[in-house]
């Protein structure tokens, strides 16, 4: 069932001007990642455009895109499409829609570090993200390799004013999700 | 003597600390100070968006409101900390509603948006200028062909006006022929090279990052040169993601700054891909003319 509100929520969440969408797919073009994707970047607008509300949220291609921005920068329409898959990867996870939960996991691991310390604790985050996959020797070789070569942060990653960012963290996460 | 205030980010505090040793080397060859940023925080890269986008924005604006005290444009080498810091820089200048939020959220910090950001490509075209870099070379390096590799977010930004040409940008084409290399021109300057999805996704990862040195290959290049600690970590990674063909060193704009200026790489050993082949083929000539004998000359 189309949802023709779509549309309007998706300018709303994105800040972007969707409806300026002619087809042109020109984005879809020069995707780099576009052969994994399951929707291609055009049909994605499209689909909002037409109220495809559950396509879109549950398909793969917003979870694809490597948020290169090639896209955005080549509509001729001034759509930023990278942005709008962004604003849709909250709406998908907000609703448990999300065909893909592995970049959400990570960047959310990735964001806990930097709340905890004020700088990305890499080993940490990644240990953290190898455990919750139990996937603990497929990378093992590279992180040695890139130990031996001072390439793993052994430094302190906490900032001083961590009680300052905390606050940051707490003021904006109460107002609203998602942002 | 300009002085710039500093800000590293992650990357150059952990995985590419010789490149901020690099930077230091060159930048003060050409009379260029840095002072860190004091108590600098992580700017969120790729994730905080994703997550939650005002909480990026505040991330960001932190440190923007820490160097707006600073009172020198803000110098960002990392392509990723860069385009965060202008896209936050520019919308909290534009975005009352927005700045109000965040400030309120950073209190008592505070954020205008009035600071200059800049690149390390931006830093050696304006500070260094072409002219005064070629003829400060030491060394030849006509024998070593290279690519330019800027990455995807240097100069893709949205609603604004880069520094250089969104999808075919030149400026440090013209950075690295002032140093003397032979620099080639190819198609993959600003191919994505997957870095965002090297841990959750590693075979897009290796499919376009091998793609990227395939192409360097086939142009006859001796190696990648790039600005961005994220690129040029997923590059020099391919050994470990599993390829298998042969490899180029990839390195940083400033190293080929120090091979011009040094004949060396201080960080030499902290490349996975070895960087010997290249540096041999530089360090060996002298240029007759070198800066410092035109000087004795008289004739600078
Ligand atoms: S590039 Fe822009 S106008 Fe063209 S199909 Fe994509 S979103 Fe639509
Ligand atoms: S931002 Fe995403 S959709 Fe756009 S070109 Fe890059 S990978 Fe494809």
């Amino acid at each position: 069932m189309n949802d023709l509100s779509f549309l309007n929520e998706m300018e709303k969440a994105s800040g972007e001007k969707i409806s300026g969408c002619y087809q042109c797919y020109r984005c879809t073009i020069g995707c780099p990642v576009v052969a994994d994707m399951d929707l291609y970047p055009h049909r994605v607008i499209r689909y909002i455009v037409l109220g495809e509300r559950e396509r879109v949220l549950t398909s793969k291609t917003i979870w694809t895109c490597l948020q290169c921005v090639t896209c955005s920068v080549r509509c001729p329409n001034d759509i930023d499409i990278a942005h709008v898959f962004d604003a849709l990867r909250k709406i998908a996870v907000k609703e448990q829609k999300e065909a893909e939960t592995d970049t959400w996991k990570f960047d959310q691991y990735f964001m806990d570090s930097v709340k905890k310390h004020g700088r990305l604790h890499e080993i940490e985050t990644v240990l953290r993200y190898k455990i919750e996959k139990k996937d603990f020797f497929g990378d093992a070789k590279m992180g040695m390799g890139m130990f031996i070569k001072g390439r793993m942060g052994i430094l302190p990653h906490n900032i001083k004013d961590r009680k300052g960012l905390k606050e940051m963290f707490k003021r904006l996460e109460d107002k609203k999700i998602g942002g | 003597m300009r002085t710039l205030t500093y800000y590293p980010g992650c990357s150059l505090k952990t995985s590419s600390k010789f490149y901020e040793t690099s930077i230091r080397e060159v930048f003060s060859a050409y009379d260029i100070g840095l002072k860190e940023l004091d108590d600098w925080s992580c700017c969120g890269a790729s994730a905080a968006h994703t997550i939650n986008e005002t909480i990026a924005h505040a991330l960001v604006a932190r440190n923007l409101s820490l160097a707006e005290q600073e009172n020198y444009p803000l110098f960002a080498p990392c392509s990723a900390c860069y385009n965060r810091s202008k896209i936050t820089n520019e919308r909290l200048r534009a975005d009352k509603e927005l700045r109000d939020e965040v400030n309120r959220a950073n209190e008592p910090l505070k954020c205008l948006g009035t600071l200059e950001v800049k690149n390390i490509i931006e830093v050696l075209s304006e500070y260094a200028g072409v002219e005064r870099i070629a003829r400060k070379i030491a060394y030849d390096l006509s024998g070593l062909k290279v690519v330019p590799y800027y990455g995807c977010v240097l100069t893709r930004i949205m609603n604004m006006e880069t520094f250089d040409d969104k999808e075919n940008p030149t400026s440090m084409d013209t950075l690295l022929w002032a140093t003397g290399a032979e620099v080639a021109e190819w198609p993959f300057k600003m191919e994505c090279c997957g870095a965002s999805k090297t841990l959750t996704n590693k075979e897009t990862t290796l499919r376009l990052s091998s793609s990227i040195m395939d192409m360097a290959i086939t142009m006859g290049a001796d190696a990648i040169v790039t600005p961005c600690p994220l690129c040029q970590l997923n590059l020099d990674i391919l050994p470990y993601l599993g390829r298998g063909a042969r490899n180029l060193p990839v390195l940083f704009l400033s190293e080929i700054f120090e091979l011009a200026l040094f004949g060396k790489l201080s960080g030499a050993g902290s490349h996975i891909i070895p960087v010997d082949e290249a540096i041999k083929k530089v360090i060996k000539v002298k240029t007759i003319n070198t800066y410092e004998q035109r000087k004795n000359n008289g004739d600078d």
